[in-house]
């Protein structure tokens, strides 16, 4: 048996609390605020207190899914970024820049977080840029 | 303080008396529960005293819970304070962790602290470090007592209205191990809804504290909303010590709450 | 013989099935007054059913009056299935008890 605590932050928005995800054998077991983190000095909301069963829920989408005839189904990553450039482009084209919003996730990193508005605004030409914690 | 219970955890390690020791580690500029399992790697080692007394508890007994269930034959050592301690002598009791799986190091916590706390034994029977401060009586449950019935009902109310409904308090709670809690039964209240049920949500809460709160304060370390929980859980603890005439953790562990009513005198 | 009939009889198998939670559920969802009836004690069938109940009512009775709700709202009383006429005295009793306190605060509150 293994046990161990990770610090980490807490993905859920913009506040970034401070808190430790109990590890059990290579499994998240449970969450505990971080007491010293000037953040949140030890509480958290009830999404953080929840933060470690998103990891390992069996809904987490592992690999890119299309639309086709109504149904989700698996596909290659070539061919959903080949069909979503296609429909970005064409949308753009028909309707402009600005018909075309881009949402971000928290749940990745801030680089990647870096990539898709600078994808929003170079690329394509909007601002139109939101996330899930702009709380 | 941190360099004697330094050299008990590695001494019980070295010796192989225990597998682990979970206690507080200081790491990345925090300071967080940890599992020792190395004797010669105790650094960061602390007892949560960082700015001011007790400012980094953590609910060990919590996770202790968790790694004697993961490994159901080993032996880990824990750092106790008097909460800690009456917290396990009411776990022992209630047949949540064996105690032959666990060896409790203890510190006793400085006056500032108990006084904070109003603690009525802020030292476990047996430490390794600390002297024993003087308890403390509930001031803040009196204060409460002073009040007209509808001045208290008005404090609650508002106190209350306050919750965002985190979850937290029970989240934290060393003593609660339900693994289905009345809280999310949608029998009992409308979960998942907010605001959070006033004030029965908390009063059911209080109520089930009956028998098992330790007065740890945790609760009202890790309210997001200030709620003075613990005011209402001290009170619980004096109302069942009047019923049962027992404290939850004050006594032996061997001898559980007196919940064998029968025969006793009812004065009803 | 009638007792009144703003009363609401919910039957359990035994008192000491009546837990803390569902009494303040009960309080919570606007009733002004909760009346525990149950067997006489020492006479319970299932040994200690009456006595746990005596003593949760005592306790929330306590908790009640310590949060600011009259613990005249909560009232436990013993009576056996042949004793009809006592139950419909202190079924009125209590009825006007809790007349005399007037609507419950957690149903004025809003």
């Amino acid at each position: 048996m293994e046990y161990r605590t990770v610090l980490t932050t807490c993905t859920y928005c913009g506040c970034g609390c401070g808190l430790y995800l109990e590890v059990m054998d290579g499994r998240l077991v449970g969450t505990i605020p971080c007491k010293t983190n000037p953040v949140n000095e030890g509480k958290l909301c009830v999404k953080g207190w929840n933060v470690h069963e998103f990891v390992q829920s069996p809904k987490r989408l592992t690999r890119p899914l299309l639309r086709k005839n109504r149904e989700l189904t698996p596909v290659s990553w070539d061919e959903a970024l080949d069909f979503t450039a296609a429909r970005l482009r064409e949308i753009k084209e028909a309707h402009g820049s600005d018909s075309i919003a881009f949402l971000a996730s928290a749940k990745v990193t801030n680089e990647e977080n870096y990539l898709i508005q600078k994808f929003a605004r170079a690329a394509v030409g909007t601002n139109n840029v939101d996330h899930c914690a702009r709380l | 303080m941190d360099d004697k219970i330094k050299m008990k955890v590695q001494e019980l390690l070295q010796s192989g008396k225990i597998k682990g020791f979970l206690g507080l580690r200081e790491r990345h500029g925090q300071v967080g529960p940890y599992l020792f399992t190395d004797g010669d790697d105790l650094e960061g080692l602390v007892v949560g005293d960082r700015f001011k007394p007790g400012d980094s508890r953590y609910p060990l007994n919590k996770q202790l819970m968790k790694i004697t269930r993961g490994d159901p034959s080993g032996c880990y050592g824990v750092l106790v304070r008097g909460c800690d301690e009456r917290g396990l002598k009411t776990l022992f009791g209630s047949g949540q962790i064996k105690s032959e799986q666990v060896v409790p190091v203890g510190i006793a916590c400085p006056q500032d602290l108990a006084d904070a706390c109003e603690c009525l034994k802020p030292y476990p029977d047996e430490r390794v470090a600390g002297e024993a401060a003087e308890p403390r009586s509930f001031a803040t449950v009196a204060k409460v007592e002073a009040m007209e019935l509808d001045e208290r009902f008005r404090l609650w109310l508002a106190e209350f209205s306050k919750c965002i409904k985190c979850y937290g308090c029970r989240n934290i709670c060393p003593m609660c191990y339900c693994s289905e809690c009345t809280l999310e039964n949608k029998d009992f209240g409308d979960i998942g809804s907010l605001p959070a049920e006033n004030p029965v949500f908390h009063l059911t809460r209080a109520i089930h504290m009956a028998g098992r709160c330790i007065d740890c304060g945790l609760c009202n370390e890790v309210c997001p909303a200030d709620i003075p929980l613990r005011t209402l859980y001290k009170k619980i603890a004096d109302i069942v010590e009047e019923e049962f005439h027992c404290r939850p953790g004050y006594g032996s562990p061997e001898t559980p709450p007196g919940l064998n009513i029968r025969g006793e005198e009812l004065k009803h | 013989m009638q007792y009144p009939p703003n009363l609401r009889v919910v039957r359990v198998m035994c008192s000491g099935m009546v837990s803390p939670d569902l009494i303040l559920r009960v309080l919570s969802k606007g009733a002004d007054g909760v009346l525990v009836v149950g067997c006489h004690l020492g006479e319970c069938h299932y040994l200690e059913g009456n006595l746990m109940a005596a003593k949760r009512v005592a306790m929330l009775k306590k908790l009640l009056a310590f949060s600011g709700i009259d613990p005249g709202r909560l009232r436990v009383d013993w009576l056996s299935s042949a004793e009809a006429p006592t139950f419909v005295r202190v079924a009125t009793e209590f009825i006007e008890e809790i007349r005399a306190l007037g609507p419950s605060p957690l149903r004025v509150k809003a």
